[in-house]
């Protein structure tokens, strides 16, 4: 009886204190009560995390607060072309906008965004209690404002490495081991080294000839006329070289030429330059006008053994077999390195990839700053990041690697997600310049000329360096 | 008085409309064409830089270049277009089985957006993916690579422009073909004119109007190419594609040098009507001048 009244108590206790506390659901709608019927304008790039948030996220997050939600997903010109128009006319279509890591610095340096910290701070009954920064990874330290307090202007949506992946079922496969050892005198494995990878790009190649495979021995992203390949240079193999930041020496004026002071076109850049043209030779034909989406199409495909993929590629490429026709044969691994650059990356002295990116900012442009607020919040709760994290292999909160459905994620992919969250600190993004586009526009064209063999690889960094300053001076950061 | 009025009522809207949509933007890019302004320079004001931006084009071999290169792509996409629409407009006069549903078929290119237009040809031309060099290999043992090849890349973009554009010459050249007078061509044949006689003295004199209409609606079209192109090759390999249109776009947009891109597109609009103008002396009012006796 006693028991029984106990039982009773506790169980009145619970109904009574979970009926006083609001729900989860509560706070959105509540929120969101004087907002319902608005309707935010975003844009993003065409990407499987954004398509996640167009598709799920956005839906869910008008059911739960009744605010409407338009999303424009797009190519990544197109986008920073959009909105980059939009905050500079101040015309307010947009209500939230992508930003990559890499452009952010541009941006604060304009005031185009909304100082969300401030935001959250003098809108409190518009503070999800599910919405910290502290949960997120330090990828979120890119989209604070060091001069303003490291005040926080974007809400990380996406985080990856750009990795090495192979195809596991290849590099496993005991004919090609005994073949490949038999020509190189060492066992087939993930590369270490840059002279490693060589060797496999053209035992793959001579692999594919031989058997009458569509197969090539490497991805690369060398676009002629976009600078995704200028990029891929720049964000993935320079550094694997010991070339940091572009070469731009931030310290000295800007420089770039090794005679200021910079390393745009030292012997690393060469040697880095002419690594990258000389996989052209393993590489299949759309190569030239391969972007970062053709890459992981090339390689979803099965027509390269290797190559340098970005990771919001790796979870489908790995597992959704609509689209891929490798899925269970892909491996992951850290991208071959020059000696002494592993070193560098741990010491903090440099880094040995990419660690791409991007978060939603709202402009101050917009009209409906207070429920774009709501929901940049809304996409960074905890609770919504594992299907997010599934789909599209991005992770920017740390407790999402341990949700159970990312790890079976992680066992399918070869444990991409594991890597990341392991060495994704000796991999960096782009540097904090605020003239990014400015000097790719300048260089890269130069940089596409390379790849057409125009110019040797000394010809075309010399011309690139000339070009990087001229550029600096103009815009009037070099003095 | 009243009918002054009314017709001054009537053109009201269309001037507005001029005004706003045509000569507003044009001074803003003259006035912006002085300045130096770039969004997110060190200082991202606009200054007045005289004729400074002007000056800096006559040595800037990457537009020059473009420009050359747009005169090239303009010349060999526009003569092929008027060859090829002046057969299929004669063709399409005669009686032929089908001839309603090829004139249809003929249009559709029309339709599509220039933007669709580049994508389906950067699919039709991707190797590996793509029917155009899986069969040019096949067949002809070419490799068709426009990504590599800057000539294969400057042809592909002609044959897109041509593809995409002969139908409306064919159009306009088979409107003026079924307008013309029987008596000329029955004249030239009691003559004993023969078939290239009759189109040389006959055909080419009374469609000439047409004709160059034709010629200077495309030719402008062709110098301000961007999206097809953009689409297709994105300018390359190198700046083999990169047409005077594509070289302002990247230096007014993804670079935001605002200051110098309006220059570009100012110094490219007085080119295009230097040549037109050059064109309409040399075909039509060359002959139209009275002779010095």
């Amino acid at each position: 009886m006693k028991l029984r009244t106990t039982v009773s108590a506790v169980a009145l206790a619970i109904g009574l204190m979970s009926s006083a506390m609001p729900a989860w659901a509560d706070f959105w709608s509540d929120a969101a009560k004087d907002l319902k019927g608005t309707t935010i304008r975003g844009v993003t790039e065409s990407t499987p995390p954004s398509n996640y948030v167009k598709d799920v996220l956005a839906p869910a997050f008008t059911k739960a607060t009744g605010i409407k939600v338009e999303f424009e997903t797009t190519s990544w010109d197109q986008m920073f072309d959009k909105e980059i128009k939009d905050m500079e006319a101040k015309t307010g279509l947009y209500d939230v906008v992508y930003i990559e890591q890499d452009i952010i610095y541009s941006y604060l340096a304009r005031g185009f965004l909304v100082d969300l910290t401030k935001s959250m701070a003098d809108n409190a009954k518009l503070k999800a209690p599910e919405f910290d920064p502290a949960n997120f990874t330090t990828f979120i330290d890119y989209f604070k404002d060091p001069t303003k307090g490291n005040d926080l202007f974007a809400v990380p949506m996406e985080s990856f490495i750009k990795t090495y992946l192979y195809r596991k079922d290849l590099f496993g496969d005991a004919e090609v081991q005994k073949a490949f050892k038999a020509k190189y005198g060492y066992d087939l494995a993930p590369p270490k080294d840059h002279k490693q990878y060589t060797d496999i790009a053209e035992f793959f190649t001579q692999w594919g000839k031989s058997h009458d495979m569509q197969l090539w021995g490497s991805t690369v992203q060398a676009h002629t006329g976009h600078p995704a390949s200028w990029y891929e240079f720049v964000e993935s193999v320079e550094p694997t070289f010991g070339v940091y930041n572009w070469g731009i020496n931030a310290q000295k004026n800007y420089a770039a030429s090794v005679k200021n002071g910079g390393s745009m076109n030292g012997p690393q850049a060469v040697a880095a330059l002419t690594w990258f043209l000389n996989n052209l030779k393993y590489a299949p034909p759309e190569s030239t006008q391969s972007t970062w989406d053709e890459i992981a199409a090339t390689f979803a495909a099965g027509r390269a053994a290797q190559g340098l993929v970005y990771g919001e590629n790796a979870a489908w490429i790995a597992t959704n077999d609509s689209k891929s026709k490798v899925v269970g044969k892909v491996g992951v691994a850290l991208p071959p390195l020059e000696p002494g650059v592993l070193e560098d990356a741990e010491s903090g002295k440099g880094y040995i990839g990419y660690f791409d990116g991007g978060a939603f900012a709202i402009p101050t442009s917009s009209k409906n700053k207070e429920a774009a607020l709501l929901f940049l919040e809304f996409i960074g709760q905890p609770s919504v990041q594992a299907d997010w994290a599934v789909a599209g292999s991005r992770i920017t909160l740390k407790s999402t690697y341990d949700d159970p459905k990312v790890k079976a994620q992680d066992e399918k992919t070869d444990h991409y997600y594991t890597l990341m969250k392991e060495k994704g600190k000796l991999f960096a993004g782009a540097p904090t310049y605020p003239f990014h586009a400015q000097v790719r526009e300048a260089v890269a064209p130069i940089f596409y000329r390379a790849i057409t063999g125009e110019l040797t690889p000394q010809q075309a960094l010399d011309k690139m360096a000339d070009a990087a300053e001229a550029e600096l001076t103009q815009l009037g950061y070099r003095k | 008085m009243r009918s002054q009025t009314t017709g001054w009522l009537l053109l009201a809207p269309t001037l507005v409309i001029l005004l706003v949509f045509g000569l507003g933007p044009f001074i803003y890019v003259l006035v912006v064409g002085f300045t130096n302004w770039n969004s997110f320079a060190a200082d991202p004001t606009a200054h007045f830089a005289g004729v400074q931006n002007f000056r800096r084009l006559v040595f800037d071999d990457p537009f020059l270049h473009s420009l050359w290169l747009t005169f090239g792509f303009t010349f060999f996409a526009v003569l092929s277009e008027i060859v090829l629409g002046y057969f299929l407009a004669q063709l399409l006069m005669r009686d032929l089985p089908f001839k309603g549903f090829f004139r249809t078929i003929h249009t559709l290119p029309l339709m599509v957006a220039p933007i669709a237009v580049g994508a389906t040809w950067r699919l039709l031309t991707v190797p590996g993916l793509g029917p155009l060099p899986y069969y040019l290999d096949r067949w002809l043992g070419i490799d068709l690579r426009i990504g590599t090849f800057a000539d294969q890349a400057f042809i592909a973009t002609v044959i897109m422009d041509v593809w995409h554009w002969t139908p409306l010459v064919t159009l306009t050249l088979l409107a003026a073909i079924s307008s013309l007078p029987k008596e000329p061509f029955e004249q030239a044949q009691i003559d004993g004119a023969n078939r290239a006689q009759v189109f040389w003295y006959v055909t080419l004199p009374l469609l000439k109007p047409a004709i160059l209409a034709t010629v200077f609606i495309r030719v402008m079209d062709a110098l301000r190419t961007v999206d097809e192109v953009w689409m297709l090759t994105g300018g390359g390999p190198a700046a083999a594609t990169r047409y005077v249109g594509l070289h302002i776009w990247r230096v007014v947009f993804p670079k935001t040098d605002y200051g110098y891109g309006a220059a570009m597109s100012l110094l490219t609009l007085y080119v295009t009507i230097v040549l037109c103008w050059l064109m309409y002396v040399a075909l039509v009012a060359r002959r139209e001048l009275p002779r010095s006796e």
